[in-house]
């Protein structure tokens, strides 16, 4: 049997345990077609009630989490130079750093290009769901990594303050090295991929002949 | 079940129910973006018009029947009866007598 390691694979386990119970109530009353009697009344309101409300909830939460990890993000063909290098152990760029650090783990993606502000995590699905409809819409007849389509692009500049989640501009270290562009990196003026600037290598914008504008 | 339309239905809650529990399963086990967006909105959708048709067909079936089902229960037996003072019997007035000539 395979054990759960984390709350999203047990919520995952209950959702599917409870679709299972529920598809199993309706193929019941389909074969046997009872008498709406109480004890059928009751069945059905678990089958048609109960189990999928419990299915939705923890299925919506394991599916959520999910969509948070880097695998999900890869899922689309057109990411696959981005995936491929996010899990390069050898790759010396910022998305390959930084999907090496544990604090990142199977969360890179989303830790690094999710708003960070109080409504966050709705405007970044918001955005997913825009991906969504370019996909199908230009990209679904591309090249194994997107050839042939519009080069990809980010919606809006990359904030520093993604950054400064975790590098704080008030340490030491960081203020050793970056002392004479602090306050410009702090209003924006200066932003740290413009130095940083190895983040996806090995997207179609950075291959010879690609059109400029395109995401770094 | 005596009416059709209630039995057709709870008939089509179930088939809509099994629907959207396949989908939601399915996602959970391929969890794709487009099949994670199609459960999420349409899978949901499609459980709750079937949990509102099957409540729909369960209160037509009570409609038909002429109300919910109501156990039968015994009448509680009667406690003694309290006895109740009669009244007082009234003294019935005593015969007047009436006076006329006497009688020969």
């Amino acid at each position: 049997m395979p054990e759960i390691h984390s709350t999203e694979q047990l919520l995952q386990v209950i959702a599917l345990a409870c679709a299972v119970l529920s598809l199993l109530i309706g193929a019941w009353y389909l074969v046997r077609r009872p008498h709406l009697n109480q004890v059928t009344k009751s069945m059905l309101l678990l089958g048609l009630g109960v189990f999928p409300l419990i299915v939705s909830l923890t299925g919506n939460i394991a599916s959520f989490q999910y969509t948070l990890t880097r695998p999900f993000c890869g899922s689309c063909h057109v990411m696959g130079p981005y995936l491929r290098d996010a899990e390069d152990p050898k790759s010396n760029s910022l998305a390959a750093l930084h999907s090496r650090n544990h604090k990142f783990g199977e969360t890179s993606c989303y830790t690094c290009h999710a708003d960070y502000d109080m409504f966050g995590a709705v405007t970044t699905k918001q955005n997913g769901m825009k991906h969504l409809f370019m996909y199908l819409t230009q990209y679904s007849g591309t090249g194994p990594d997107g050839e042939g389509g519009p080069p990809i692009h980010i919606y809006k500049p990359f904030k520093n303050g993604a950054c400064m989640q975790c590098h704080s501009t008030t340490a030491k270290g960081y203020l050793e090295k970056h002392g004479d562009n602090v306050e410009e990196i702090r209003t924006e003026s200066v932003r740290c991929i413009d130095c940083h600037d190895v983040v996806h290598p090995l997207a179609l914008s950075r291959r010879p002949g690609a059109k400029k504008g395109a995401a770094p | 079940m005596r009416t059709p339309t209630a039995k057709t239905l709870v008939f089509y809650a179930v088939i809509g129910t099994m629907v959207a529990m396949v989908f939601m399963g399915a996602t959970i086990i391929f969890p794709h973006p487009l099949l994670l967006v199609i459960a999420m909105s349409v899978g949901q959708g499609i459980a709750i018009m079937s949990l509102a048709l099957y409540l729909l067909g369960v209160a037509l079936d009570l409609q038909t029947q002429g109300g919910a089902y109501i156990p039968y229960e015994e009448p509680a037996v009667a406690e003694e009866p309290v006895a109740v003072e009669e009244p007082a019997a009234v003294e019935e007035p005593a015969p007047v007598e009436k006076s006329g000539p006497p009688k020969e």
